[in-house]
């Protein structure tokens, strides 16, 4: 119980305390758990492996969390992830049961959180002991798999494809490196900033600008909208909360976390697909559909048992193949590159000890999020009107610190947040995803190694194909995937034509 | 079919097959978005001018504004007092205080205390956390 030793006062209060700023930025609309994870990055430099994920698994299980609130309050998603939750509980909330509504959305959340969370603990490592037998041909054929899954959840597959590729290209930029048996030679880089570019754009600032700088570029051009006063959020006294609520709604908690833990494997695809995915099959099974949208309970039980339910799924690819679940998760890969450490499919077996302490972290942020949410919602309710004036110039700041201080103070690196600030908020007008780019950006240079690699070793294109029979079941996955966004594209189109 | 597929790798030139193929890749999806989305692609004129025609520009370009005039100061102001983080923490008061003048909708005294204190306190707490405790560069 190695573990214990992990377990001190100063690792349960920076999980409580990433909980609960998790929860406020969750809570403001505009402000996500990845800008929260991207702002607070930076203090990771000096806690440690261990203490620092600490802090970052309580502001993503916080911040995933707490956007039920304006969900639920105001009819705003606080997150993407919460879009669901408005459906039903803002009607709630206007016919009085606000309280109500976000007692269901906390339990379910609490649920979601920790089937998923079990999930993580048993399925991760059986993962990762099964993917230690992948060569760098499945290994590559695993990130095309990732790219062409998230592609396949996008609004449009051609622009989701493309985007992920685009992330690719941008991650190539600068030296091919010898350490890991490139031949050292520069490319992609614009001519007159090679000294500059020379190892290429630093991960760090391109995430805290397209998730930090971008959002704010965003809120800026719509004006910065006013906070809600207090005043005109009102919770309700409402038929008052009692637990008998869920008679009867046991197998939908089970199958929305399912469901989420399940979009949560799946690399790259995010919560609001985790959310819509388990609030559509609740609705499509349900004896009484029509009651969806109206205040349904069983429609905030879905949305946010779903929505936590990624957390652990997301963890699960990270862990076993050190792919990303999703944009949040992407973050932590940040923080394991701190640390000098890589995430793959070896980690668990020789970071035993700071593998149990992220199922601690988890296990202890999640019952922190309910304890903190349930017991004094009233209070997190005013979260909701904190003002954008005072918190978005130190979220900036803060922006700067990550970017400057990630190789010890270089002034480039910040100009790289601003570079990709403006790409991402460029990116949402273009209707370019953002999170098929970072998994691009982030498995660009491994995927570029298992690559050339194999072809080294091989000679010949057929080995994608011809390697073994977990190279024929991957071809497969991304020909599914690939057919199975086509025939729905094809299927919205006629809809939307019929109509 | 196995000469076609035979592939000789030149190390000397291997740093370009990967960005070369995912550039050709790049090109073909391109086309292809050109092709399907060509009606949006069309209208691309409208929806821009739709788009700058709903931005509030004070505040957005103000933002850029800020934050490159903070960017540019941050060094050259730092390297008056070397090692000491001062930079930041000298351009970091105003770039917190306009931002948040710039944010605010109603500029009354009132409404400017709190925006104040917050770019006075979050700054100068930051900046001792990240030199003295964390014991981090800044410039």
């Amino acid at each position: 119980m190695e573990v214990l030793h992990v377990i001190t006062p100063l690792f349960v209060s920076l999980i409580v305390g990433g909980t609960f700023v998790g929860i406020v930025f969750g809570a403001i609309p505009g402000m996500t758990a990845t800008m929260a994870v991207a702002v607070c990055l930076p203090l990771t430099y000096s806690l440690g492996l261990e203490n620092g994920l600490a802090l970052l698994l309580g502001l993503y299980v916080g911040g995933i969390s707490g956007g039920l609130v304006p969900a639920i309050l105001l009819g705003i998603p606080g997150t993407p992830s919460s879009i669901t939750t408005c459906f039903d509980g803002y009607p709630m909330c206007q016919r009085g049961d606000g309280e109500k509504a976000l007692r269901i959305g906390i339990i379910s959340s609490l649920v979601g959180g920790l089937i998923s969370l079990a999930v993580l603990y048993f399925f991760a490592p059986t993962l990762a002991d099964f993917a230690i037998q992948f060569s760098y041909v499945e290994k590559f054929l695993i990130i095309l798999f990732a790219l062409t899954v998230m592609a396949a959840l996008s609004s449009d597959m051609l622009i989701g494809i493309f985007s992920g590729f685009l992330g690719l290209l941008v991650s190539l930029i600068g030296t091919y490196g010898i350490e890991s048996g490139g031949n050292g030679e520069i490319r992609l880089i614009p001519p007159g900033l090679e000294y500059w570019l020379e190892s290429g754009f630093a991960l760090l600032p391109v995430l805290i600008g397209l998730f930090g700088l971008a959002a704010i570029l965003e809120e800026a051009e719509i004006g910065v909208p006013e906070s809600q006063s207090a005043r005109n959020v009102r919770l309700g006294a409402g038929t008052g909360f009692s637990l008998s609520v869920f008679r009867g709604q046991i197998g939908n908690l089970i199958r929305s976390s399912g469901i989420g833990t399940f979009v949560g494997i799946l690399p790259g695809v995010g919560g609001s697909a985790a959310s819509i995915l388990s609030y559509t099959a609740t609705k499509a099974l349900s004896s009484h559909p029509e009651t969806f949208g109206k205040g349904e309970p069983a429609g905030v039980i879905a949305s946010e048992s779903g929505n936590n339910g990624l957390t652990g799924g997301a963890l699960v690819p990270l862990m076993s193949l050190g792919i990303p679940g999703d944009s949040t998760t992407a973050l932590l890969i940040g923080a394991f590159t701190l640390q000098g450490i890589q995430v793959g499919p070896l980690f668990i077996g020789q970071n035993p000890v700071t593998w149990d302490a992220i199922i601690v972290a988890m296990l202890i942020a999640n019952l922190a999020m309910f304890a903190m949410m349930y017991f004094a919602i009233r209070y997190i309710a005013r979260v909701v009107s904190v003002p954008k004036p005072i918190l978005f110039p130190i979220i900036l700041m803060m922006c700067v610190i990550g970017a400057y201080t990630i190789n010890y103070g270089i002034m480039f690196d910040v100009w790289s947040l601003l570079i990709f600030g403006l790409f991402g908020w460029l990116a949402q007008k273009l209707r370019l995803e953002i999170a098929p780019f970072i998994i691009g950006f982030i498995l660009g240079p491994s995927a570029e190694i298992y690559f050339v690699k194999s072809l080294e070793s091989f000679g010949d294109l057929t080995i994608f194909f011809t390697k073994s029979w977990i190279a024929v079941v991957l071809w497969i996955l991304i020909a599914a995937s690939v057919a199975g966004s086509v025939l729905l594209a094809r299927k919205t189109r006629r809809a939307r034509e019929g109509r | 079919m196995g000469d076609l597929t035979h592939v000789t790798v030149n190390f000397e030139t291997s740093h370009l097959i990967f960005p070369t193929l995912i550039a050709i890749v790049l090109v073909i999806l391109g086309l292809a978005i050109l092709i399907t989305n060509r009606r949006q692609i069309a209208g691309a004129g409208p929806y821009w001018r739709g788009v700058l025609d709903r931005m509030d520009k004070v505040r957005f370009l103000g933002t850029i504004a800020l934050t490159v005039i903070y960017f540019m100061l941050m060094v050259p102001v730092g390297d008056t007092w070397p090692n000491t983080g001062l930079g930041f923490l000298i351009c970091s008061i105003p770039y917190v205080f306009l931002s948040g003048v710039l944010f605010l909708r109603h500029r009354a005294p009132r409404d400017l205390l709190p925006v104040a204190i917050s770019a006075l306190v979050a700054p100068t707490l930051v900046w001792w956390l990240f030199t003295d405790l964390f014991a981090l560069t800044l410039p």
